[in-house]
């Protein structure tokens, strides 16, 4: 019965002799694992057309659709993140083992008379899965795939005369756009495919027609391809699917932060397999010949003396193929040699790591934030990024702040901040810990300390030597202040019996200053602020303690009020004429008074006269910028999982100490004297006091 | 049932043999290459118009008149806040981005460097590499601009100063202006962005 079906089926296909002559090539000389590389190349191909269909059912080439679509099959379909892994591993693979059959091709002689056409359809093939790589690498539209691409389409403007016209067709304009993903997508997944389908059927037929090239016929007897080779060929095949696997189990295929042309990126680099030309491009005597030179005809050059070699041998014999042998080792050596100096170069490349971090970094914030209660608004994911605070806030604060003010001893991102060579002594309070329980207890029992750093200031050195001159200043001394003579109650402040005055007072600032994520949503809103952890058992005392001067000892009768106004209620930004001379504390701390506070420290209801610290107006921060900032320093983001960079106070202390006269600064290291993403815009002549 | 169709007919037949070239056979062939030629020519000859489009479309592109500000996009930044010292400073540049079918409004388009010459004249450059379009950043400690991809660099006045890049860094032009009018020391700063081809010598506006 079954044989009478196969006996019908093969009368109208011809089955048999087709299986017959598939699996049945001589193989004299037995088979042998140096045959492997042919077919695992033909495994990878199919693993990445299975996986590659797969990722294409979710796939969506727009600029607002491209990453979110990634990050949806990465992180939210089931099995997303392998099958991405598995192709983008398996990406890798084809790369590395298309360059192993080539090596072993060069030294068994298989491109000599008469296979030279089936070496050159080779070469085809490896331009075409070099076209994939490259055309996959931007298809994700990350920072990174985005960057180097765009260097890649540069080189290709460089190719004299079409060059431009080149690029122009390859990008669909002149700049990167939705139509640069749905032509390099066409690319990816049909045109190049569909070629490397027609010259893989050729390179196989012909192939077929010369049959194998047989490195040591002796080795042992002959046999055919079913089932000795196919044995060796399915091991091997295995083991590249193990080591597929579990790279995409393990180590998984990144995804950085969203493209954003405005958000520049200092680590641009193409795929590792690329880094030897990378790195060749860097050359300074290789650019002083032109970028054409480096990037078009050296590599062009290469390429054509590979495709020669069938020549190279028919012209010289086997001194022609010594020959060839010889330029292939020589040329994989020196990829080998320029891949591990660009490794190693970046490795030790404290800013290029940085920018690796920092890229990272906003890859897991925007994937956190895109996985978050709104998930991808129309408008992208870069829009998302855009309007986070907690990614914007940092930025921000490096740019406009950061030239007095230090955010854990940083610059907010992570970076110590540097003049002339130096770490550069802050001229205001670090605000690592702004409206924190620490901060206000700081201010309470040690008022001097926690506004020390002003002592730093130019302005503060001019007033002192003008006040020791005998003239008549009015500033602001942390030492020499009502505040001071207040909080120098040291010894009453934490006395026992103050113990849980000051504790109360401590968290009802605390609780007035109200910082944390404030969601939209309404009923997460009281979940958040339970989350932020306020003892409302002690607000009542603290309250008293603030308002009535509830303290015991020498504190005895005095109370914040007896100078501060607004305690306990919403804060207002009353004008000059209605201020008492001393700070508001009105929501001291809050969103609401921050954000005034940058717009106007000098006003009546902040430090008036004495103040330092340069007004923002919207021309240098905008209401936006301004908006980011101030939820950043108050907390109020989308909580997150992403590592905050590493307090550096103790770093900073160690260096510039607290005592800025006659100390010796530490000489920057490599990576602090890193490129700055902005410089900072206030003119150092501002010198702004501390909060 | 005659011999013939019994006959193995998947076999091909001797040109030479049963097909004498016949007058008609070379009218017949002659057609049918025609024919054939245009069944690929014609559809090729189409997808390959549309696939140059954006080369086509370029040509296309005009600008409509206007003010003395037309094509200049007005900076968040004044005058006064670029620093006195010749410390430059980035700016996001922001505008309206046409990209196929979409317009973005009010979106980043790019960032810029502004510098203050001593004389009080603001210089503006473009911070893309015109090596090959990464971003130039200004490093404090060096004094210059710097280049991380393929190390070009640049000083203040945004000249080369290795054998990298092609050419110095694209300054962009820029008019002052009082409430949108163009003005002689002006607060408002107002810039035309261009973008221009990487890795020539020449700026050419892309």
């Amino acid at each position: 019965m079954l044989n009478a079906l196969v006996k019908w089926f093969d009368d109208r296909t011809g089955i048999k002799d087709l299986m017959n002559e598939a699996l049945y090539e001589r193989v004299p000389g037995g088979a042998r694992w140096r045959y492997v590389w042919g077919s695992t190349l033909v495994f990878t191909f199919t693993l990445q057309v299975i996986t590659g269909f797969m990722l294409w059912t979710a796939y969506s080439p727009s600029t607002r659709t491209a990453w979110e679509s990634v990050y949806y099959i990465q992180n939210e379909m089931t099995l997303g993140f392998l099958i991405r892994g598995i192709h983008h591993f398996a990406a890798q693979a084809m790369v590395v083992l298309m360059a192993i059959h080539l090596v072993q091709v060069v030294i068994d002689g298989a491109y000599k008379a008469p296979r030279e056409l089936n070496f050159w359809l080779g070469i085809v093939l490896l331009k075409i899965v070099l076209g994939l790589s490259l055309t996959g690498y931007l298809l994700p539209w990350d920072q990174k795939g985005y960057y180097a691409t765009q260097v890649t389409t540069n080189i290709m403007s460089a190719t004299p005369v079409v060059g431009g016209e080149v690029q122009t067709l390859a990008q669909g304009g002149t700049e990167y756009g939705h139509l640069t993903l749905t032509r390099f997508f066409a690319m990816h997944a049909g045109i190049l495919p569909a070629l490397l389908v027609a010259f893989l059927a050729l390179h196989i037929y012909v192939f077929r027609r010369h049959g194998l090239t047989v490195h040591d016929e002796k080795h042992a007897p002959e046999t055919t391809f079913w089932p000795d080779q196919v044995l060796k060929d399915a091991v091997a095949c295995l083991a590249v699917l193990a080591v597929v696997l579990l790279l995409a189990l393990f180590k998984g295929a990144e995804l950085s932060a969203p493209a954003d042309p405005a958000v520049k990126f200092d680590a641009a680099r193409p795929e590792w397999y690329f880094l030897f030309l990378f790195r060749f491009l860097r050359f300074h005597a290789v650019e002083s010949l032109g970028l054409t030179f480096g990037a078009i005809i050296v590599p062009g050059i290469i390429m054509g003396i590979i495709a020669l070699m069938p020549l190279t041998h028919k012209f010289l014999g086997e001194f022609g193929h010594t020959v060839n042998k010889a330029f292939i080792w020589l040329l994989g050596a020196a990829i080998v040699v320029l891949t591990a100096m660009a490794f190693i170069e970046d490795a030790n490349d404290k800013p290029h790591q940085a920018a690796l971090a920092e890229a990272h970094r906003e890859g897991q914030r925007t994937i956190e934030l895109a996985s978050g209660p709104d998930k991808i608004p129309v408008d992208g994911a870069v829009a998302l990024l855009r309007r986070d605070p907690f990614a914007q806030g940092a930025r921000l604060f490096a740019k406009h702040c950061s030239s007095c003010h230090r955010y854990n001893g940083h610059d907010g991102r992570g970076t110590m901040v540097v003049d002339n060579n130096v770490i550069a002594a802050p001229t205001a309070a670090d605000l690592g810990n702004f409206g924190s329980r620490e901060w206000m207890k700081s201010i309470i029992v040690d008022f001097p300390g926690h506004l020390s750093a002003v002592k730093n200031a130019k302005w503060f050195k001019d007033a002192k030597a003008e006040e020791a001159a005998g003239n008549e200043v009015e500033y602001f001394d942390p030492d020499n202040s009502e505040m001071a003579d207040w909080s120098g109650n040291v010894e009453a402040l934490t006395s026992a019996e103050n113990a849980d005055n000051l504790k109360a007072l401590v968290e009802y600032l605390y609780s007035e200053a109200g910082h944390g994520y404030k969601p939209a949503d309404e009923d997460v809103t009281a979940d958040a602020a339970d989350a932020n952890g306020v003892n409302t058992e002690l607000l009542a005392v603290g309250k008293a303690v603030a308002t009535e001067g509830a303290w015991a000892g020498d504190l005895n009768g005095t109370s914040c009020s007896d100078c501060h106004s607004g305690i306990g209620e919403e804060f207002v930004a009353f004008s000059d004429d209605d201020a008492t001379g001393y700070p508001t504390l009105a929501k001291y701390a809050s969103a609401e008074w921050l954000a005034d506070f940058i717009r106007n420290p000098g006003a009546g209801r902040h430090y008036g006269a004495r103040n330092r610290m340069k007004a923002y107006p919207a021309e240098q921060i905008s209401d936006e910028e301004l908006s980011l900032l101030v939820r950043w320093l108050t907390g109020d983001y989308l909580p997150t999982k992403v590592e905050d960079y590493p307090n550096r106070l103790e770093e900073l202390a160690a260096t510039v100490g607290q005592q800025p006269e006659g100390s010796q600064p530490k000489e920057v290291s490599a990576d602090d004297a890193a490129t700055e993403e902005s410089a900072t815009t206030e003119p150092a002549a501002a010198d702004p006091a501390g909060e | 049932m005659s011999d013939k169709e019994t006959s193995d007919v998947s076999a091909p037949v001797d040109k030479h043999e049963n097909h004498p070239s016949t007058r008609r056979n070379i009218l017949v062939e002659g057609l049918t290459a025609i024919l054939s030629f245009l069944l690929v020519a014609v559809p090729s000859t189409l997808g390959g118009i549309f696939f140059l489009d954006p080369i086509l479309r370029r040509n296309k592109a005009g600008s409509a008149g206007g003010g003395e500000l037309e094509g200049f996009i007005k900076l968040a930044i004044t005058s006064d806040s670029v620093p006195e010292d010749g410390t430059p400073v980035a700016v996001t540049v922001q505008s309206d981005l046409d990209d196929a079918w979409n317009r973005f409004k009010d979106v980043p388009v790019g960032s810029i460097w502004l510098r203050k010459n001593p004389d009080g004249r603001i210089l503006v450059f473009n911070s893309v590499c015109p090596h090959l379009g990464c971003s130039v950043d200004y490093r404090r400690n060096e004094g210059d601009f710097f280049c991380p991809c393929h190390t070009s660099s640049f000083d203040l006045d945004g000249q080369k100063t290795n054998e990298v890049p092609p050419r110095a860094m694209d300054t962009l032009e820029l008019l002052t202006a009082t409430n949108g009018a163009v003005s002689e020391g002006g607060q408002e700063l107002w810039v035309k962005y261009q973008n221009f081809r990487r890795a020539t010598a020449e700026k050419i506006v892309i």
